[in-house]
């Protein structure tokens, strides 16, 4: 009696998994799900929530995981039960089937879960970093969670229209494997360094400014990105900020740069003492000046490109999913009847 | 409203809706194939516009939402005129110049300007985005359409005259057949910009608002595919289902850009 009983239950639950109203209901849910997270901010400090909802609504939102929807268990584990459904049901219709149509069908269904299975390998295994390289400096990409990888960056420029909004930022480097290959490649935006899962793109970029600062009496050498400060006196709060101008007005003596091209470049060295200005100099390249008693000498400036490093081994999985998803469409609608 | 044929477009539209409304109070063949006749002069010059545009600026005119959006009335028109061969009706006449007015008023009010393509926009990916999403959201439009006059006839709305509503059942399955059209194609939207989001962003999905919503309308229509199958569900549920997941097209489209940011801002 008790194994006819379990039997029972084993069929009911086989079938709960086979229905398609069950699929149905899961397509809703978690479409009305995805809707709900589209509206809240994901991923922001609960703060943010208390300001911006109010104290209740941001204590339910973080009850309910919706700061996380899209990695919360809940949403989780339905796409886990959609994903044994398609897989039940497919299963089930492909040993029933002969029309190649009907064939397509399934394999479509086959082709939405091989993505899903892709998804998951993205999640739990995909490794990102992202660097800042100043050009002509190399890095070893081993502190980046990269082992074996160097990556030299060789030159970055700017092409822009003539209004000088950018038409493309691109990278050469030079990357170096494990095995001593060394590959020369252009990095540009929609064009990234592929090296098997490996990819490099081309994130962001910025200026980097070299010279000396004379400290305390010490010549204390920097080349830092345009917008970073040397500490020159941690107990008394003092510091040193460098922006670089790469096309200053000389006329009105402000601070902003009438083109991004380095046509009369300028370093402004600030000194600020408790977050307020103290002094400033602003030196061509080559001239030495003083901020508020301090020294400081610009020798020279050049680019830094940020690039976004990652390894997905997921990628290949969805995009396989990709083709087979659309193989399913073209069999189930224009395949042979028969 | 940046050319000549654009506001020539806009103007035909405005006759189309002033024409199948009359045709609509006062059945009358000449109104009906006033209405038709503007429209078809629409598609023409809002082909013109685009044409145009593409030549001044050197590109296919898929880099903002002002132009996706003349795409997306141009998209919409293409299917009514194509479904003309099966259903002739002055309602849907009527609400299919409606729809285009609202959505080319709308244009209207974004920046026209031909900007020069930022990098993230420079991508074959992109353009086969667009395409795919033009060929959905048109056949979804006319399903939309179908879906409205369908639900109106059923609530006992009775259309008189040479361009009488047909049969319940012929609405039925064009807007059936405008959904298995659209699906795929909006199934090729979602491949193409995970496709193009991993090229540029190094990330093929990333729960951005825009791409949410575009899930969203997919797993809507997904579902009124599959309720057919299993409830077999047709008509006024079918119906429904059709105008939810349109509206999602137009949230996707418009509500996203101008309540959710995210990524896609430019876009
Ligand atoms: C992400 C979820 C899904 C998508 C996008 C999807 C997509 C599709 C599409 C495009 C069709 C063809 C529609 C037509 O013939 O008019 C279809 C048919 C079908 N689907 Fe799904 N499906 C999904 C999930 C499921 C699930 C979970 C099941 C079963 C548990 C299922 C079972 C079926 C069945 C039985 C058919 C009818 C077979 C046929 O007409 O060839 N689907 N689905």
């Amino acid at each position: 009696m008790i194994s006819l009983a379990t039997h029972r239950r084993g069929r009911s639950w086989l079938a709960f998994f086979t229905s398609m109203k069950t699929g149905l209901l899961l397509l809703l849910l978690l479409g009305t799900l995805a809707a709900l997270g589209s509206f809240i901010p994901q991923g922001q400090p609960e703060g943010y929530y208390r300001a911006y909802f109010g104290e209740l609504p941001a204590r339910m939102i973080i009850l309910f995981s919706l700061d996380h929807l899209y990695k919360s268990w809940g949403f989780l584990g339905l796409g886990a039960v959609l994903s044994l459904n398609l897989l039940f049901c497919s299963l089930q219709r492909w040993a029933s089937q002969t029309n190649w149509r009907r064939r397509g069908s399934v394999i479509l269904h086959l082709g939405l879960l091989v993505i899903l299975v892709g998804a998951v390998l993205s999640a739990a295994l995909a490794r990102h970093a992202s660097v800042s390289i100043g050009v002509g400096d190399s890095r070893d990409l081993a502190a980046d969670g990269f082992p074996g990888l160097v990556l030299t960056v060789k030159d970055f420029k700017i092409d822009y229209y003539a209004d000088f909004t950018p038409r493309q930022y691109t990278s050469s480097v030079a990357l170096q494997t494990a095995a001593g290959r060394e590959i020369e490649h252009a990095i540009l935006v929609n064009h990234p360094l592929k090296l098997g899962d490996l990819k490099i793109y081309q994130a962001s970029y910025g200026w980097m400014v070299q010279g000396r600062a004379v400290v305390n009496g010490k010549e204390q050498p920097f080349d830092l990105p345009s917008g970073s400060s040397l500490t020159i006196e941690p107990a008394g709060g003092r510091q040193l900020l460098f922006l670089f101008i790469p096309d200053y007005d000389a006329a009105s003596g402000g601070l902003h740069s009438r083109s991004p091209l380095p046509r009369n470049p300028r370093l402004v060295a600030v000194l600020f003492q408790d977050q307020q200005v103290q002094a400033r100099t602003i030196l061509a390249a080559g001239e030495t000046g003083a901020a508020g008693g301090y020294l400081v000498t610009f020798t020279a400036y050049r680019y830094y490109t940020g690039l976004e490093i990652k390894k997905d081994p997921g990628v290949r999985v969805v995009y396989a999913g990709f083709i087979i998803v659309m193989l399913g469409f073209i069999l189930r609608y224009l395949g042979p009847q028969k | 409203m940046e050319s000549t044929f654009s506001l020539l477009a806009y103007i035909l539209l405005l006759a189309a809706v002033i024409a199948s409304l009359i045709s609509f109070w006062r059945v009358n063949k000449y109104t009906s194939n006033l209405a038709l006749a503007a429209l078809v002069l629409a598609f023409v010059s809002l082909t013109l516009a685009l044409g145009q545009r593409s030549l001044a600026a050197g590109r296919l005119p898929f880099a903002n939402l002002y132009e996706f959006t003349l795409l997306f009335a141009w998209g919409m028109l293409l299917f009514y005129l194509l479904s003309r061969k099966y259903i002739q009706s002055d309602l849907l006449t009527a609400i299919m110049a409606v729809l285009e007015v609202f959505v080319i008023s709308y244009a209207n009010t974004l920046s026209a300007a031909a900007r020069p393509l930022m990098p993230a926009l420079q991508s074959l990916w992109l353009q086969f985005h667009v395409l795919t999403a033009i060929i959905a959201y048109g056949a979804f439009g006319l399903s939309f359409g179908l879906a409205i006059i369908y639900l109106l006839k059923a609530k006992g709305y009775r259309d008189t005259g040479a361009r009488a509503l047909p049969p319940l059942a012929r609405i039925d399955n064009l807007m059936h057949w405008s959904v298995v059209i659209g699906f795929p194609f909006m199934t090729l939207v979602l491949i193409t910009g995970a496709v193009w989001a991993e090229e540029v962003w190094g990330r093929w999905w990333g729960w951005d608002p825009k791409e949410t919503w575009a899930l969203i309308t997919w797993l809507i229509y997904a579902a009124y595919l599959h309720a057919r199958k299993t409830y077999d569900w047709r008509g006024k549920r079918a119906a429904v289902m059709a105008i939810a997941g349109f509206l999602a097209v137009l949230f996707t489209l418009f509500g996203v850009t101008l309540l959710l940011p995210g990524l896609h801002s430019y876009v």
